[in-house]
């Protein structure tokens, strides 16, 4: 069994905190796991990467294109520019909150997040898209999007272990001062993917995306 | 008994280092090493062993290579830039020895992902000789951690334990075992001739070190067999692959279609090169791919093989272009090596393939370039732009020009657009130096006269400024040296320093003031100042660069990652005129516009209130205050 996972964002958003999230949740669910992180001068407001592979089939840590099972999108743009990694029939859960950059790139064409949105929902058959940045702002703190998406690809079926797992980490993860505001966006994630399940994988809070 | 944790790479290390009875560990902090020592660090109470951040990594190394000449087991932790700092006591350090045990970690960087480099510390290893040990997952890094306190006790050699990036910072499901309080049984230093080279000494211990590099060859050949790090698969073809470290596994992940086809060379005991089951291996195949990240180092010691035994055997991998010689490398990238190799030797076997991604990639809107940026908040940043403020009325009033040096840091970053403020940025410590350099060429110049800024960090100037700081008033170079004290080693992830008081374990430490260090060396204006008023930053840059040689201003400021911000800034639409000065001035990641847009103030503002500072028409204003 195998079972890869890109984690994709910008520095700052916490994509190593959701790697370890998934990775030690996959090892408690009895599973061997291999991440790669983005540590270092990247984190400073740039793409950064998690891959996390689960599974006894997992060689090294880096996932090879066109073999990921998912990929966690925390930015748009990020999640597009990691496309290349997704399987046939894979999954995507992306954050519909677009960080734009302050300095357009030279040259480059101006960051459109909504025609990205577009692009996604249209190309992707398997794909959770929702304003998890503004889920998380609601129940308490715009920078628990990361908790909040891992929660929603665990609420829709698109983890190969249960919640159960990845609250139980959480706990143990997340100083006690934090613990609350986490458990709400834990729960209101999982609640409004419950809830969007029902209309099929498109997320009625698409239409919110900026 | 052991248990079973999610360990990152680095922290399979310092777990394996305190396994081994580590009892001393240095280091000085670099992307990707880091880990190592903070973990080593936050349990040195618990177990007591002595843990310290060191000034550089020569004096790091030094002060383990100290511990071990008394018997005990140390460690020094590096990125491998730092070896090149430490060069100069390891390069003595082999001939010498070491009676406890040294273990140098050394963390290489394929990509670069956060480097100056792309320099292979198993080359280095070589030159020294060194033995290097080649980890390829973070078990393996914790299991050859054991060995390497064992080999280094047992052969009175320092031993480098190499890791890659990806072996660092990922993380795995590690076994580890039950760690105890570090034994207090050392024997102490005792005198002997030994331990002082001098060039008769050096003279009888180069024949025994060359002989200590044949023992080590076999010795890691014998461990083909018998141990894991080190073994050989039969295929049914006879073409071999050989690999080391990270490579092994995106190898082995590339062939899985084929399994058993290749007979496959996997050594993790890199230096010295495990010749004898190396040149077994090379007796039962016809063609020889060598898979491995950085230098073609294996692929060399096949070739001289292959040529010293005139064995018929076809060597692909980067110095024939299957490969690429630079960059790091994962399965895509190995794939093509080997079907480019397969293709070269003309052989039967398939080439692989790889796996289509599901989207045609051709499609995908075009992205925004996302490069990494100084923070939000950032004191950097305010420092950047009142030097580029200072320069340009030094060029207005006077028709001086500015020419500004980096450093290594998160100020690197300084270099971005719309900044633009690294001129040059070398190595450690190098643009105090250079800007000296630079100043003494003045009078050779055609082009006008240039005031020469150099930009260093806290960490940094500690590392290697002061050394350059001396020379520079010794010789009267005329330079300003701008001292970016954020009171952290903010890019490596906020490791303390000698001048903020507190030690790699938390403890009190005596204070070294920077500015009266500066004082100390000579420099003939020093100013200290905080970097929240724009004016008064530029103000300060001004003065300094307007005095006649060496001065120094002293930027002082918490950096903005660590610390609680002031607030949070919001643009009155009413008085914004759009100008977007914030915008194209600055470079804050808080702040962006579109086009048609008025600029818009994010959640991610810290309230440093630089661009309220820089905007012309007073529209950026306190959040409460609006409200």
């Amino acid at each position: 069994m195998k079972f890869d996972i890109l984690i994709a964002g910008v520095g700052g958003q916490g994509v190593v905190l959701a790697s370890r999230l998934l990775a030690t949740a996959a090892m408690d669910a009895g599973f061997h796991v291999a991440t790669a992180e983005t540590i270092g001068m990247a984190q400073r407001e740039g793409s950064v990467t998690s891959h996390v592979r689960i599974g006894d089939d997992v060689y090294g840590s880096l996932i090879p294109q066109g073999t990921a099972d998912l990929i966690i999108g925390l930015e748009p743009a990020e999640a597009a520019r990691n496309l290349r990694y997704l399987r046939k029939g894979g999954s995507v859960v992306v954050n519909g909150h677009a960080i734009l950059p302050s300095t357009q790139g030279r040259g480059s064409e101006e960051y459109n997040p909504d025609r990205l949105i577009g692009f996604l929902n249209d190309n992707c058959p398997n794909i959770i898209s929702a304003d998890f940045t503004r889920l998380a702002k609601d129940a308490g703190t715009y920078k628990a999007a990361n908790v909040a998406m891992i929660a929603a690809a665990a609420g829709a079926g698109l983890l190969p272990f249960s919640q159960e797992y990845l609250w139980d980490v959480l706990e143990k993860m997340i100083p006690e001062k934090y613990r609350d505001v986490n458990r709400s966006v834990f729960d209101m994630a999982i609640e409004s993917i419950s809830y969007t399940k029902g209309m099929g994988m498109e997320s009625a809070a698409s239409n919110e995306t900026r | 008994m052991s248990s079973k944790r999610i360990l990152m790479g680095n922290e399979a290390i310092a777990f394996g280092a305190m396994k081994a009875g580590v009892q001393i560990a240095s280091g000085y902090p670099g992307t990707p090493s880091n880990e190592v020592m903070e973990t080593i660090a936050s349990h040195a109470k618990e177990y007591g062993i002595y843990a310290e951040w060191a000034t550089n990594e020569k004096v790091a190394l030094e002060t383990a290579v100290g511990a071990a000449y008394s018997g005990a087991n140390a460690i020094v932790t590096m990125k491998q830039v730092g070896l090149n700092v430490a060069s100069d006591p390891l390069m003595s350090l082999s001939y010498i020895g070491v009676k406890g045990s040294l273990v140098i970690l050394v963390s290489d960087d394929p990509g670069p992902h956060s480097s100056q480099t792309e320099q292979d510390t198993r080359v280095f290893g070589h030159f020294a000789n060194i033995p290097v040990l080649d980890p390829s997952t973070p078990q393996e890094a914790y299991d050859m951690t054991l060995l390497a306190f064992e080999l280094s006790h047992e052969m009175e050699t320092p031993v480098i334990l190499r890791t890659t990036t990806r072996v660092s910072h990922g993380c795995a499901d590690v076994v580890i075992g039950d760690i105890f309080p570090v034994p207090r049984d050392i024997e102490g230093f005792v005198k002997d001739t030994r331990w002082a080279i001098f060039p008769k000494l050096t003279a009888q211990r180069h024949p025994l070190l060359e002989d200590l590099q044949l023992r080590l060859s076999d010795r890691f050949s014998e461990y083909f067999g018998d141990n894991s790090f080190n073994s050989v698969s039969k295929g049914s073809s006879r073409i071999g692959i050989a690999a080391s470290g990270v490579s092994y596994l995106y190898a082995m992940e590339a062939i899985r279609a084929l399994s058993g086809v290749f007979p496959v060379f996997k050594t993790a005991t890199v230096y010295p090169f495990p010749e004898k089951a190396a040149l077994e291996f090379l007796k039962g195949i016809t063609d020889l791919i060598v898979v491995e990240e950085l230098d073609p180092y294996m692929e060399e010691q096949f070739l001289q093989l292959a040529g010293k035994h005139h064995l018929n055997v076809n060597i692909y991998g980067k110095k024939n272009g299957c490969f690429p010689v630079s960059g790091e490398y994962d399965v895509d990238v190995v794939i093509d090596g080997i079907n480019s190799s397969l293709e070269k030797g003309n052989t039967d076997i398939p080439g692989l393939s790889h796996s289509l991604p599901a989207i045609n990639l051709k499609e995908v809107p075009s992205l925004p370039i996302r490069a990494p940026t100084l923070c939000a908040g950032c004191m950097h940043r305010t420092v950047f732009y009142a030097f580029k403020k200072a320069a340009g009325k030094l060029r207005s009033q006077k028709d001086i020009g500015s020419v500004f040096s980096g450093d290594i840091g998160c100020y690197t970053l300084g270099n971005a657009r719309p900044l633009n403020m690294v001129d040059t940025c070398l190595c450690m410590g190098a643009g105090i130096s250079i800007a000296a350099g630079l100043s003494h060429t003045q009078e050779y110049s055609s082009n006008g006269k240039a005031k020469q800024v150099a930009f260093i960090g806290d960490s940094t100037f500690f590392h290697s400024g002061i050394a350059a700081v001396v020379s520079a008033v010794y010789n009267n170079a005329d330079i300003t040296i701008a001292v970016l004290d954020n009171r952290t080693t903010a890019m490596t992830g906020h490791q303390p320093h000698p001048g903020i008081g507190i030690t790699a374990v938390g403890s009190p430490a005596k204070i070294i003031d920077i500015a009266e260090v500066l004082k100390s060396c000579g420099v003939g204006l020093v100013r200290t100042i905080g970097a929240d008023s724009l004016e008064g930053c530029i103000d300060a840059a001004t003065e300094a660069m307007q005095f006649e040689g060496p001065s120094a201003v002293v930027f002082r400021e918490k950096c903005i990652a660590i610390s609680k911000g002031a607030g949070q800034y919001i643009v009155d639409e009413d008085k914004c005129t759009g100008c977007k000065l914030c915008i194209s001035q600055l470079g804050c990641p808080a702040i962006f516009s579109i086009t048609s847009g008025l600029p818009v103030i994010q959640d991610t503002c810290s309230g440093c209130g630089l661009c309220a500072q820089t905007c012309p028409s007073a529209a950026i204003i306190l959040k409460e205050v609006l409200q």
